[in-house]
C-alpha cells in the first residue's frame, strides 16, 4: 500500500508541473483533504483554537472523584 | 488499585483533544463538556477493556462519538432544523484580501452533515490516520476518504474559495509526505 502511494506521488508531481489545477481528480483518493489547501489550514486553526482552550476544573475533580470511589468496588 | 495512576493522567492529558472533538461534533460548548464528562466516566468504567499499548486517544474518541450519536437519537435530532436557518442566514463573502475569517469557517463547518464534519475533523485536525478514523467511525477507509472529499468540496463551495492551487504547490507537501513515509 505504501509502495502504491509513493508511485502515485511521483505521478502527481509530474502532472502538477505540467498542468497545474488539473490533477485534483487523480490525487483525490490519495489525499482528499489536500494537505496544503486553505481548507486544511483553516481546519487546523479552528481546531488548535479549541484544543488550547482552558480546561475547566470540573474534569480533574471528576477524575479524582472516580479515583476515590474506586477502592470500594475493586473486585480484584 | 484497579485503575492505574498512568491511566488517570493519560485521561487528563486527553481532555483538551476530547473537548475540541466534542465541540466540533455538537457545535455547542455546554453539550460538548457534558459529552466529555460522560466519556471520562465511561472510560473509567471500561478501563479494563482498554488494551495498554493501543491508541488511547482513538479509544476515547470512539466512546465520545458513540455517546454523541446515542444522545442525538434520544433527543430525536432536535437540532435538525437549524440547518435551514443557518443556510438562509449565511452569506460568507471572502474578505478583500482573500483571507478567510475563522468565524466564517466555523459557520461553514456547522453546515456540514455530521458524518462529513467528523471525518474531516478526525483527518484534518485531530491527526488520525484514515485507518484510525475508519475504526473510530465504524466504517470503511474508503467511506472516510469520500466523506472528507465531499466535506472539503462543500466547504470550498460555501466559502467560495478554490482548491489549493492559489496556495502553493500540493506537490511539495506530497513529496514531504512521501519521503517521510519511505
Amino acid at each position: 500500500m505504501l509502495r502504491e502511494y509513493e508511485g502515485e506521488v511521483v505521478t502527481m508531481k509530474k502532472r502538477d508541473s505540467d498542468m497545474p489545477g488539473a490533477t485534483h481528480s487523480s490525487s483525490a483518493m490519495a489525499d482528499p483533504l489536500g494537505a496544503n489547501s486553505e481548507i486544511a489550514r483553516k481546519l487546523k486553526q479552528y481546531y488548535d483554537d479549541l484544543v488550547s482552550d482552558d480546561v475547566p476544573d470540573r474534569f480533574a475533580d471528576l477524575l479524582s472523584q472516580l479515583e476515590r470511589a474506586e477502592p470500594a468496588r475493586n473486585k480484584d | 488499585m484497579a485503575v492505574s495512576m498512568a491511566f488517570k493522567s493519560d485521561l487528563l492529558g486527553a481532555i483538551p483533544s476530547l473537548r475540541a472533538f466534542a465541540v466540533s461534533l455538537s457545535q455547542n460548548a455546554d453539550k460538548a463538556d457534558d459529552l466529555v464528562q460522560e466519556t471520562l466516566v465511561k472510560a473509567w468504567d471500561k478501563h479494563l477493556s482498554f488494551q495498554p499499548g493501543t491508541n488511547l486517544k482513538a479509544w476515547l474518541f470512539t466512546i465520545l462519538r458513540n455517546e454523541f450519536y446515542s444522545q442525538m437519537r434520544k433527543r430525536g435530532r432536535e437540532v435538525q432544523d437549524s440547518d435551514g436557518i443557518m443556510t438562509a442566514r449565511l452569506a460568507v463573502h471572502p474578505s478583500q484580501h482573500g483571507q478567510l475569517d475563522l468565524k466564517d469557517f466555523r459557520v461553514a463547518l456547522e453546515q456540514l452533515p455530521e458524518d462529513q464534519r467528523e471525518a474531516i475533523i478526525l483527518i484534518g485536525a485531530s491527526g488520525f490516520s484514515y485507518e484510525e478514523a475508519a475504526e473510530i467511525c465504524g466504517c470503511a477507509v474508503g467511506t472516510i476518504k469520500s466523506r472528507v472529499s465531499r466535506a472539503r468540496t462543500r466547504l470550498q463551495e460555501i466559502l467560495q474559495i478554490s482548491g489549493e492551487a492559489d496556495f502553493g504547490p500540493d506537490a511539495i507537501a506530497a513529496q514531504v509526505m512521501g519521503s517521510s513515509a519511505a
